[in-house]
């Protein structure tokens, strides 16, 4: 009797409306597990060095920013956003373990030689977009979650105490690694009609788990996709396969980037 | 001696593997790797064993035993149940019970005389518990949580428990379960000892985030340095062999 009592409660708080009050942190070494989980993923299912690349983020405390809700005991992060300079971090074992992934899984001809050159000779310029999050983070976020990212970037070319690492901060170029589910026949044109769904893909047979993904894909110089191992844990369409998605953005696109994400979040 | 492992990019090894005196079963689906680490600690000496359970890798946390039985969740299949009991030896007792709390490595801590449970486990649980497991149970709570599998591992040798254990409650715990106890941390910090490493009376597995201070006090709490792995089985082999005449 007592535990269907507890069913019901529970139910109730189900359908009522969680206020909750998100914070905006400096990375710190105490988030390294919550950080840690929240990049489980980030290249799959490769064994790679995840505990040094975690380090890395959280020892940066000028540029990057963890999201918490306010008086929450756990102190659990809910999203994670920093830009690593790959040029500065070049010789750290999870870089170079990174970039062979990158290298390893990139499919396609013409994007592989801008990727090879974009992390070898020309790494001191780009920065390295790392943004993950819970699934049901409120988009609201977003825009000042993006805000504060590349304002602390520009700040820090600033700011930082010594030439070299100001310099460290003026990117060019961010590359970013993210998912998305693609339409399994996105690639063949004769089933074009098939893709199209309730308008949740926008008809390229891409559905972006991160809205602003889609932002920076038109925006980008070149992307790829690559197959994945881990699957998510809701996979909706049995049409849709998770993919890993790797683009390149130029710092010149951001601030279109920043406009568009601010209408993004008014539109839903 | 300990040895630091990840599997996939996981250092919850205790999750996917779960060892004792008698046996290892380890997690399919990881890399080679994982399994192969246990095998090369373990082959020698008791048999690893892959495995799921109900379909999971989870099954650190699905399933508890020690060197009399292996206690298996309802959800367990057929299939997995028979490879359980073709695989183990036969002096370990292979049992699926009907618990709704059915993550029992998270609510059951054991070795091979001693068992810690859930305060919310049912009477008949506990009974097959003791019987099978041929150990005496506790209900207790470590550090006020109930999941005492999950913040707690000890072998016939030691234990380690949550690090917010108070001293009053260490005292009680060691003398429940004759063991030296020490609070204290896997895996760079973590609380949930069960969750971070595996052990038994002569190895542990520990995920590779644990830090050299964490991995040398599971050395010593554990007795790990001085263990003979041959000699411990050997015992147990003769007092077997004894109960069979």
């Amino acid at each position: 009797m007592e535990s269907s009592l507890k069913q019901k409660l529970f139910v109730c708080l189900l359908k009522g409306v969680v206020q909750a009050d998100f914070v905006f942190f400096d990375p710190k070494p105490d988030d390294f597990h919550g950080v840690k989980i929240l990049l489980q993923t980030y290249l799959d299912d490769t064994q790679w060095d995840l505990s040094g690349f975690v380090d890395l983020i959280l020892a940066q405390t000028t540029v990057g920013t963890v999201v918490k809700i306010e008086g929450d005991d756990d102190d659990t992060p809910f999203a994670i956003v920093t830009a690593l300079n790959l040029g500065r971090y070049k010789d750290h074992k999870c870089i170079k373990e990174l970039k062979e992934f990158l290298l390893k899984v990139c499919q396609e001809k013409d994007v592989i030689r801008d990727l090879r050159l974009l992390m070898g000779e020309q790494a001191h310029d780009v920065g390295l977009l790392v943004s993950q999050r819970v699934v049901n983070l409120p988009p609201q976020l977003l825009p000042p979650l993006h805000d504060a990212l590349f304002d602390e970037v520009s700040w820090a070319t600033e700011d930082e105490p010594t030439a070299e690492l100001r310099n460290s901060f003026r990117f060019k170029c961010y590359l970013l690694v993210s998912k998305i589910y693609k339409h399994k026949n996105a690639n063949q044109k004769n089933n074009r009609n098939l893709i199209r769904r309730s308008g949740s893909d926008g008809g390229d047979g891409i559905v972006y788990i991160k809205p602003e993904d889609e932002n920076f894909h038109k925006l980008s110089l070149w992307s790829f996709s690559f197959p994945m191992h881990t699957q998510q844990v809701e996979t909706q369409e049995a049409n849709y396969c998770l993919m890993g998605f790797v683009m390149a953005v130029e710092t010149a696109k951001i601030s279109t980037f920043r406009q568009q994400l601010q209408s993004l979040v008014v539109e839903s | 001696m300990a040895t630091r492992l990840m599997f996939e990019n996981s250092c919850e090894v205790g999750v996917f593997s779960k060892l004792t005196n008698a046996f290892c079963l380890v997690a399919i689906g990881g890399s080679e790797s994982f399994y192969s680490t246990f095998e090369a600690e373990l082959a020698d000496v008791i048999p690893v064993v892959k495995t799921s359970i109900g379909g999971n890798r989870i099954i650190g946390r699905l399933c508890v035993g020690n060197k009399n039985g292996l206690l298996l969740p309802h959800t367990t299949t057929d299939q997995e149940l028979q490879h359980l009991r073709n695989s183990l030896p036969d002096q370990v007792v292979v049992q699926r019970i009907e618990e709704r709390l059915s993550a029992l490595g998270n609510c059951i801590a054991c070795n091979d005389h001693v068992a810690l449970a859930h305060t919310d486990l049912d009477r008949e649980t506990e009974e097959i518990i003791a019987d099978v497991l041929g150990v005496e149970v506790f209900r207790q709570t470590i550090a006020g949580n109930i999941l005492v599998g999950s913040y707690c591992s000890f072998s016939n040798r030691g234990g380690l428990v949550h690090p917010h254990t108070s001293i009053e409650d260490l005292d009680e715990l060691s003398t429940l379960l004759q063991v030296p106890l020490v609070a204290g941390t896997v895996n760079r910090g973590s609380e949930v000892i069960g969750a971070g490493l595996t052990v038994n009376d002569w190895t542990a597995f520990c995920g590779s985030d644990t830090t050299a201070t964490e991995l040398s006090v599971i050395e010593s709490v554990f007795k790990l340095r001085e263990a003979q792995p041959n000699a411990i089985v050997d015992e147990m082999r003769k007092s077997l062999i004894d109960s069979y005449v």
